[in-house]
């Protein structure tokens, strides 16, 4: 308890030991940073950005529109892994494993296993029948014929890979480091991070499970469970919008343009500090945050606006008319229309100086059942690609440190991985470059 | 104990494709490029113009059930099988046909069985590999063996159980938690009987789940383990240490007018480890002694029993046999090694976390390594 003492809010007022009593309340200490908030809130969902006013360059992972079920399979070849870019799909399962193969051959045979099945999943068609001579070869779960329903199957590494098990050790990527705690994380060991990372998104669940089981049986001497966790993306309400979370506000508004994918997606060839074999990769970070939606559904929505930044019901930003505007922070130096302790102010400052710490985000909201107050166990995978860990998610990360809202958020688990570089093609298999 | 319920029924093995087949066939009934099948006709002449991906579809014409099979005529191996195929049904069956020699084999009920015409299918391409069917009269041996084998573990028992109910009648609790180890390791190496041990394995080896720990009702070895680690009184006990004895004679007794159903051998290969991985590397069956990390090495010995029976067979059909040797023999030493040298075992809840992840995922591949046997030694009519 002792970080979180020294956080502002309701919640380390509450978990405080002897000088409560000296801590402003929630509200005061909003409406005192807030500074008399007359008219309006501001904007934002969370840590994402995208100036999109001027001119409407489609953001990354911002269309929504093809939420509907039925999507076709997504190229699997490619520079750069498939799943990082285009929309989110509507269904999701975010897994970690510990490898549990004896030797470094193992680990290929693992890494050429998930690229063979990821290969044959995304694409679809009709797994062999059975003979008399063993169970049949796919669980049918998705029929005679697996359907590709637009199924995504996104790799990562995490740092313990590069321990001394597989000779790994100096190819550890540069930026990649276990996960930061930061001072309102409540981190659980069991649900932190993990070898490897695999995402699984389709457009349905029945679609995901499939490729998870279908993985999980050609791999289980080679990499065990860890923990997971599955999620889903929520239709755009009202419909031109963009998906709400779990606390009623639209989430992921703002992304970066793909224009600036080279600047702040994907590991570029040849930057200092970064084994060759990261080139095309991206960092991978993975946030697992309960919202205690209880206590926030008892917060009023003038209170929720100001500490989100926009408006629940529109979705904008409370200084402007229109969903994808940008709020012009600088002119509003004092918060009096978004308090300068605004989630999306924090997250996004949108000044030149933190224009290189915009993340891609990819967030998807979970709900699994009870905690043991009866409460429901309900929140966000937040999960985010970039090019540098501590440039970009931790920057964003640190600006936010003490924001309001964490008085209803409580990070348990996740992790920092780097997506493995795209497999170009039939030859070639995930990791390749790191394991040869 | 073993939670399998009996598995005597066989799943239809042929998943339905869409039709890929440039099959021409004739043989009456049905559709074309349909086979029919009667009591007169297996198949008829058909013919397939060239290998790869094929998708027969087969009319049952007869007024009886039964199982066509795909074979090799020069071998009988079976390439395919449509099992509970009903009079007056369609059924698909799909496989990579490669260049070879077909012949459909008609197995229905109260009829003689009938080959087909061999077809000859050009070229040299290779496809499914067929494999030839294990017989009754093949398993036969085997089940004799694992009969005596089973006879003695059961003798052994008895002497095990007698020891651990003199060592509660003289109130000797140490002694008790030592000569209960031994014991219930013996009865776990006899996997592959359980079912044939009927209830027996209720009173031997139940567990406490529907009953309730404080039911007296529930006996056995894990009755008596719960108690000895669970601070009961050596007279508490006792009665339950005799019945046990009582059970074992009754069973070791009874054991030669039971017997072991052919189909059981093959299943119980994998169904043995399926169980281990379900309640003993889980903790369930942990009842306070905290060695079920030693029962499932008891459960690797019997699962080795069964495969050494069915090594004559399964060497010549199946090519993921060393595989299987691989991950048993990883298993093993993976549990081995928490093994403490005072003797006593890490219960599984105790295990590193890495120490599990490697058990588990030696026990899940061995597993899937396992699983074909049971299809490939069911005893099938030829």
């Amino acid at each position: 308890m002792g970080d979180a003492d020294k956080l502002p809010g309701r919640r380390s007022f509450l978990r405080g030991t002897g000088d409560a009593d000296k801590l402003p309340g929630r509200r005061s200490f909003l409406r005192g940073v807030a500074g008399g908030v007359a008219g309006g809130v501001v904007a934002g969902g969370a840590a994402g950005y995208a100036v999109r006013a001027a001119q409407p360059e489609p953001a990354m992972a911002a269309d929504t529109a093809s939420l509907d079920g039925r999507l076709a399979a997504v190229p699997f070849h490619g520079r750069y892994q498939a799943g990082i870019v285009p929309p989110s799909q509507r269904q999701t399962a975010v897994i970690s494993f510990d490898v549990t193969a004896d030797s470094t051959s193992g680990l290929t045979d693992l890494f050429q296993t998930i690229t063979s099945r990821a290969r044959f999943l995304t694409a679809g068609g009709t797994p062999p029948p059975a003979g008399i001579d063993g169970p049949p070869s796919d669980s049918g779960v998705l029929g005679p014929t697996v359907v590709p329903d637009g199924l995504t199957v996104t790799f990562g590494v995490g740092s313990t890979l590069f321990d001394d098990r597989y000779g790994l050790a100096g190819k550890l990527p540069g930026r990649l480091t276990p996960m930061q705690p930061f001072p309102n994380d409540d981190l659980d060991p069991a649900q932190t991070g993990g070898d490897l990372i695999l995402q699984l998104s389709a457009g349905n669940a029945d679609t995901v499970l499939h490729a998870l089981r279908d993985i999980a049986k050609h791999t289980r001497g080679g990499m065990q469970i860890n923990w997971r966790i599955d999620g889903f993306t929520s239709p755009a309400r009202p419909s031109g919008t963009v998906p709400r979370n779990l606390m009623g506000f639209m989430d992921g508004i703002a992304n970066p343009p793909l224009s600036k994918a080279k600047e702040l997606l994907w590991v570029q060839p040849g930057t200092a500090g970064e084994p060759d074999w990261t080139a095309d990769g991206s960092y991978f970070v993975v946030r697992l945050i309960r919202m205690f939606v209880e206590f926030w559904d008892r917060v009023d929505v003038y209170e929720q606006q100001q500490m989100i930044g926009r408006d629940r019901a529109t979705g904008f930003p409370m200084d402007a008319k229109s969903l994808f505007a940008a709020p012009d922070f600088g002119a509003d130096p004092t918060g009096a229309v978004i308090p300068v302790n605004a989630h999306i102010r924090l997250a996004n400052p949108r000044t030149p100086q933190t224009a290189s710490s915009r993340i891609l985000r990819r967030a998807y909201n979970y709900d699994r059942g009870i905690d043991q107050v009866g409460d429901l166990d309900q929140g966000l995978i937040f999960t985010c690609f970039q090019q540098d860990v501590k440039r970009q998610f931790e920057a964003v990360q640190t600006r936010l440190i003490g924001e309001p809202l964490v008085d209803y958020i409580s990070p348990f688990g996740g992790g920092y991985f780097l997506a493995l570089p795209g497999v170009r093609d039939a030859a070639d298999w995930y990791g390749r470059a790191l394991l040869t | 104990m073993l939670a399998m319920a009996m598995r005597k029924t066989r799943p239809l093995t042929i998943a339905m494709l869409a039709a890929m087949a440039s099959l021409t066939a004739c043989g009456g009934g049905g559709a074309s490029n349909t086979i029919s099948f009667n009591s007169a006709s297996c198949g008829g002449t058909w013919t397939l113009a060239k290998p790869g991906w094929h998708t027969f579809e087969l009319y049952n014409a007869n007024d009886v059930g039964g199982e066509i099979d795909l074979i090799d005529p020069r071998t009988s191996g079976v390439y395919a099988e449509v099992a509970q195929f009903g009079p007056g049904t369609t059924q698909t069956m799909s496989l990579n046909v490669g260049s070879g020699r077909y012949a459909f084999r008609c197995l229905f009920e109260d009829t003689d069985p009938m080959t087909g015409p061999a077809v000859t299918v050009p070229g040299h391409v290779k496809g499914f590999t067929a494999t030839v069917p294990v017989t009754n009269n093949e398993l036969v041996g085997p089940a004799k063996e694992y009969q005596v084998y089973a006879a003695a573990g059961l003798k052994t028992l008895v002497g095990q159980t007698e020891t651990l109910a003199s060592d509660l009648q003289r109130g000797n609790l140490t002694a008790a938690r030592r000569d209960w180890l031994p014991a219930h390791l013996t009865y776990e190496t006899l996997g592959a009987a359980y079912d044939a041990f009927g209830n027996f394995d209720d009173e031997i080896d139940g567990r406490a789940d529907a009953l309730g720990v404080s039911n007296p009702q529930w006996t056995g070895f894990y009755r008596l383990e719960y108690g000895l680690w669970h601070g009961q009184s050596a007279a508490e006990l006792t009665p339950y240490a005799s019945k046990l004895v009582a059970d074992v004679r009754s069973l070791l007794a009874t054991w030669p007018t039971m017997e072991i159903p052919l189909i059981d051998i093959g299943l119980r290969t994998h169904e043995i480890l399926e169980n281990a991985l379900e309640f003993q590397l889980t903790g369930h069956d942990d009842y306070g002694s905290g060695t079920t990390l030693a029962t499932t090495l008891a459960n690797i010995q019997g699962t080795r029993e069964l495969l050494s029976l069915l090594h004559p067979l399964l060497v010549t059909r199946y090519p993921g046999l060393p595989g299987v040797y691989t991950w048993l023999n990883r298993l093993q030493t993976l549990l081995e090694a928490e093994h403490q040298p005072g003797g006593t075992w890490v219960p599984v809840s105790q295990l590193s976390a890495s120490a599990r992840q490697g058990i588990d995922a030696a026990c899940s591949q061995a597993l899937q390594e396992l699983a074909p046997i049971a299809s490939i030694a069911e005893p099938r009519n030829t």
